[in-house]
């Protein structure tokens, strides 16, 4: 064994320095994003950093061409065709867009969902996805409730509770449905206030304002995430505390979040694009979870809402305070 | 004699070239330099790299060993941390009122730990009290009973128990660990552990740039790779490993060398962590851990490769300085063999062999003047005895050569009847005649010494005392003269058997003449010119078969040893008066005394002539003396 190993190293020998210098040609890459939201794209962002800190330069090693159709999944249906064309080696679909694609089969396709991709079709399972389609999911269903449980621990008295959706979102429903059936058990009244896509959220937001809740829920999603500080200061006018699925809301002025970082999901992401314009197949990579969330707590918010959290034993929980 | 030499020589350069060796001189010395050259070098090379493998083997064996007991120690500290800070919630013991500050406590620890997913407590009753979650829902108050739950008896038992490692949604490795306190109304602390956070600990692992660790329970299961996803692939995924699994657990302690997961060959090692059994394999690329010796080697190579080269114009130029020298001797040796005494090499290498060439140098000058000396002897034999000609040659005495006047005794012999047989006959009858007539003739002339100064067709003319002066001329000539005729008479009996009738007579005179070479380049002869020599010729064509006739100053000399007849006056042609011819008697007639005195006498002159000259002494005379008739017709 030994003797034939370095009979090897010494042939080896030879041929090394020629080896050793022949891995780094990689040509320019085609990267298509696709999404149903509008820029500014605070994903796009997370995505193109964390392919940044792998050594892409756009327009040397990769192209990454961005495709929006606002509220228009149709639009991205008729797209499919053509990425059968072989100049596209990757897509990246964010929020609804992955739904609008799901037949793409002659390219690799990487998501991000809050929804699960195994009731959506889209993996065989988290461990084997098996065809094309690999991504990340955020465990919302879980959050949903875990959400409502948190504002019910900051307002026990909470009673009812505004729950704003955007329904263009993959999984908006089960999200819906978790979330109903905790408001149920902890006794709270979910007033469901549904929307489709940016136009509508303005109506929407007329409507939570005449709808005598006492907290504000918001679904996070690319729309909300957009108008977050719209949305925050929409709460605090109305006197509602909120809470959120992202940090980046109570940086914009919602008063609590628990979810996944979104940055971190999408810069995750981007490893997964690396990996797979380097040849790996989507089949063989397990779809990602988040293993840590964040707490995330505006003090000033709650200062305005008139909310003593000092005092409470909330506030050791948060992994983030804003103050 | 010489020119055979050189015949032989040339043949045998010829052979000699026909089949030269293959491995030329040049070749063997240029491979046995380059070799002597280059393979110690080799061998110290290649040992040098044996060695240096060895070493480097044992010492990736220590840093794998080392850096796979630094994991194991690091996650045995990392799952140490989360049953130390589980422990602070099984300190007190249970009360009813207890559950808002276990509570507290429980979420607190939660925000601690950040593997810890869940944490349910369990009173001393065995049910639960306190569940708190990331992401399931806080519940609080009495619960179910736990008591039976392995978790709360395994706990019970040994404080800790560590539960077995479980794929969330067959993707995300969890394993529950539970704590009791020191006493049982403390209750039991039971935690889920996320351990994708492991992977913290085993990403921070760095062996070399491309070395790593990952983990794996005794079931082959894969906990913690420093790629998340081959974890996240779960049971399936594990199988990828089993190869370095199953090479690892057959050489425990050792580093192996195998194949990772991709296929890649990786020197790997292991080691354990008994609380969990859980295993943790460190390994590093096989040709990242040996790059350092593949650098060597390579250096190596190369140097290797410079010193051959180097080796090899060396050793050529040594080859060309040793063999070129003995090319040149060969090539002049084999001028001199083709006759080219000329020829002179050139070597100036300062050694034995520049001496060797001088050597064959000399030798081809000595060759050159031998030649010379050799052909100048050729020439003399053209028309002096062997013998004679060597002691002209011998003695310088190429001065006798040049035209001088002195006595001399000129001697013809002619055959008789001979120009009638000739055009009577065949050349194959001729030839033999003519040959057979030449051969007995020039054995008489070389026995006795004379010089032949040309044969013309069937005639012959003999001289003595010149160029070689000879004591007592005349008595010599005759002699000569007679044992010419004694020579010739067999042959001529032989041939009136055959019925050819052809007969033999000589004419010998006396007299001054003017003697010395003629002729022209390379075809030069010895001649005498003067009235002697008509004389004689005139007296040859006068003499019968079996005659010898002489001129008065002959008989004069010799009559004391030789009986003559009188043949009275003769005219002879070219002369105003007519000539006395005398001639020798025939055998029968001569008295043996007379004879006898004729012999002491020739003895008596030949030892003269040996003590002034060398010579040899003429053999006596032996030609037997046979009734002549007294005339043939000519």
């Amino acid at each position: 064994m030994r003797r034939r190993a370095f009979i090897s190293l010494v042939g080896g020998a030879i041929a090394w320095p020629l080896v050793a210098r022949a891995d780094k040609s990689f040509g320019r890459r085609r990267v298509l994003w696709i999404s149903t939201d509008s820029q500014p794209d605070p994903f796009l962002d997370g995505f193109r950093e964390g392919l940044h800190s792998r050594g892409y330069v756009e327009g040397r090693n990769v192209v990454l061409d961005v495709h929006y159709s606002q509220g228009n999944p149709g639009a991205l249906r008729r797209m499919i065709p053509e990425l059968g064309s072989g100049s596209i080696d990757l897509v990246v679909s964010s929020g609804p867009a992955t739904r609008a694609i799901k037949d793409v089969t002659s390219v690799p396709v990487l998501f991000a969902l809050s929804g699960d991709p195994i009731e959506l079709g889209l993996v065989n399972s988290l461990a084997q996805p098996g065809g094309n389609f690999t991504g990340s999911t955020f465990l919302s269903l879980d959050l949903a409730g875990k959400r409502v449980e948190l504002l019910k621990e900051i307002l026990p008295t909470l009673r009812k509770l505004i729950v704003l959706s955007n329904t263009d979102h993959p999984g908006e429903q089960s999200e819906w449905c978790a979330t109903r059936r905790v408001a149920h058990a902890l006794r709270i009244e979910p007033i469901y206030v549904p929307f489709k896509g940016v136009h509508e959220l303005h109506n929407a937001l007329a409507a939570a304002g005449n709808a005598r809740a006492e907290a504000m829920l918001v679904f996070p999603d690319a729309v909300t995430m957009v108008h977050r500080a719209r949305l925050a200061e929409f709460a605090v006018t109305h006197q509602l505390p909120s809470m959120f699925g992202w940090s980046e809301y109570c940086d914009a002025g919602g008063l609590v979040s628990y979810g996944a970082n979104q940055r971190t999901t999408y810069f995750g992401l981007a490893e997964y694009a690396d990996r797979i314009l380097r040849g790996e197949r989507p089949a063989n990579l397990p779809v990602q979870q988040p293993a840590e969330f964040e707490l995330t707590v505006n003090l000033k918010t709650a200062e305005a809402l008139g909310i003593d959290l000092v005092a409470s034993s909330f506030l050791f929980r948060a992994n983030k305070v804003i103050e | 004699m010489f020119g055979n030499r050189t015949t032989v020589l040339h043949s045998y350069w010829t052979t000699l070239r026909a089949n030269r060796p293959h491995r030329s001189l040049f070749l063997k010395y240029f491979v046995t330099l380059f070799v002597v050259g280059v393979a110690p070098l080799m061998v110290g090379a290649i040992s040098e790299a044996g060695f240096g493998y060895q070493d480097r083997r044992r010492q990736i064996d220590e840093v794998l060993d080392v850096e796979a007991r630094s994991a194991a120690n690091r996650i045995q500290t990392f799952i140490d941390g989360i049953r130390g800070q589980l422990g602070w919630t099984v300190q007190l013991a249970w009360t009813e009122a207890d559950d808002e500050r276990r509570r507290v406590d429980a979420l607190r620890l939660l925000r601690q730990v950040p593997a810890i997913s869940s944490i349910a407590l369990v009173d001393h009753t065995g049910h639960e009290r306190v569940f708190v979650s990331r992401l399931g829902l806080n519940r609080i108050g009495r619960g179910p009973d736990l008591s039976a739950a392995p978790a709360v008896l395994g706990a019970r038992a040994r404080k800790a128990w560590y539960g077995p490692l479980r794929y969330e949604r067959d993707s995300e490795p969890y394993m529950t660990i539970a704590v009791s306190g020191n006493r049982a109304a403390t209750g039991v602390a039971i935690a889920e552990i996320n351990l994708k956070l492991i992977w913290d600990v085993i990403a921070a692992i760095k062996i070399g740039d491309t070395g790593l660790a990952f983990v794996f329970d005794d079931d082959g299961r894969l906990i913690a790779h420093p790629d998340i996803s081959l974890v996240l692939r779960g049971a399936v995924g594990s199988s990828d490993f089993d190869q370095v699994k199953s090479a690892v657990a057959a050489a425990p302690g050792a580093a192996v060398m195998t194949k990772d997961a991709a296929g890649k060959d990786v020197v790997a090692a292991s080691a354990r962590i008994a609380s969990l059994n859980w295993t943790v394999i460190a390994q590093q690329p096989v040709s990242e851990a040996l790059a350092s010796i593949r650098a060597a080697l390579w250096r190596s190579s190369v140097l290797i490769a410079v010193m051959a080269s180097f080796a090899i114009a060396l050793a050529y130029w040594l080859a060309y300085r040793m063999s070129k020298p003995i090319r040149q001797l060969e090539d002049g040796v084999q001028k001199l063999g083709a006759g080219q005494f000329g020829h002179r090499i050139t070597i100036s290498s300062g050694d034995e062999l520049e001496q060797l060439a001088d050597r064959v140098n000399e030798m081809a000058k000595e060759l050159a003047i031998s030649k010379d000396k050799s052909e100048r002897i050729n020439l003399l034999k053209r028309f002096l005895a062997p013998q004679v000609a060597e002691l002209v040659e011998r003695s310088g005495r190429e001065r006798l050569l040049s035209g001088q006047r002195r006595d001399v005794v000129a001697i013809f012999g002619d055959l008789r009847g001979f120009t009638a047989f000739a055009s009577r006959s065949e050349p194959h009858v001729i030839m033999p005649v003519v040959k057979e007539y030449y051969r007995a003739l020039g054995a008489v002339i070389t026995r006795h010494e004379a010089t032949l100064a040309s044969f013309t067709g069937d005639g012959v003319m003999v001289l003595v005392n010149a160029p070689v002066a000879r004591a007592d001329p005349a008595l010599h000539g005759i002699r000569l003269a007679i044992d010419m005729q004694a020579a010739l008479q067999p042959l001529v009996a032989r041939w009136s058997a055959k019925g050819y009738t052809i007969g033999f007579g000589v004419g010998i005179a006396m007299g001054p003449a003017i003697v010395g070479t003629v002729g022209y380049e390379g075809r030069m002869d010895y001649t005498a010119i003067g009235s002697v020599v008509n004389l004689a010729s005139r007296l040859c064509d006068l003499a019968k078969d079996t005659q010898v006739l002489t001129d008065p100053v002959i008989a004069r000399e010799v009559k004391d040893a030789v009986p003559l007849v009188p043949l009275g006056e003769h005219p002879i042609k070219g002369y105003d008066r007519p000539s006395q011819v005398f001639m020798v008697a025939p055998c029968s007639e001569r008295s043996p005394e007379i004879t006898f005195r004729a012999q002491k006498l020739t003895e008596k002159a030949e030892w003269r002539e040996h003590k002034a000259t060398g010579l040899e002494p003429i053999a006596p005379l032996a030609a037997p003396c046979r009734a002549a008739p007294a005339d043939v017709s000519a």
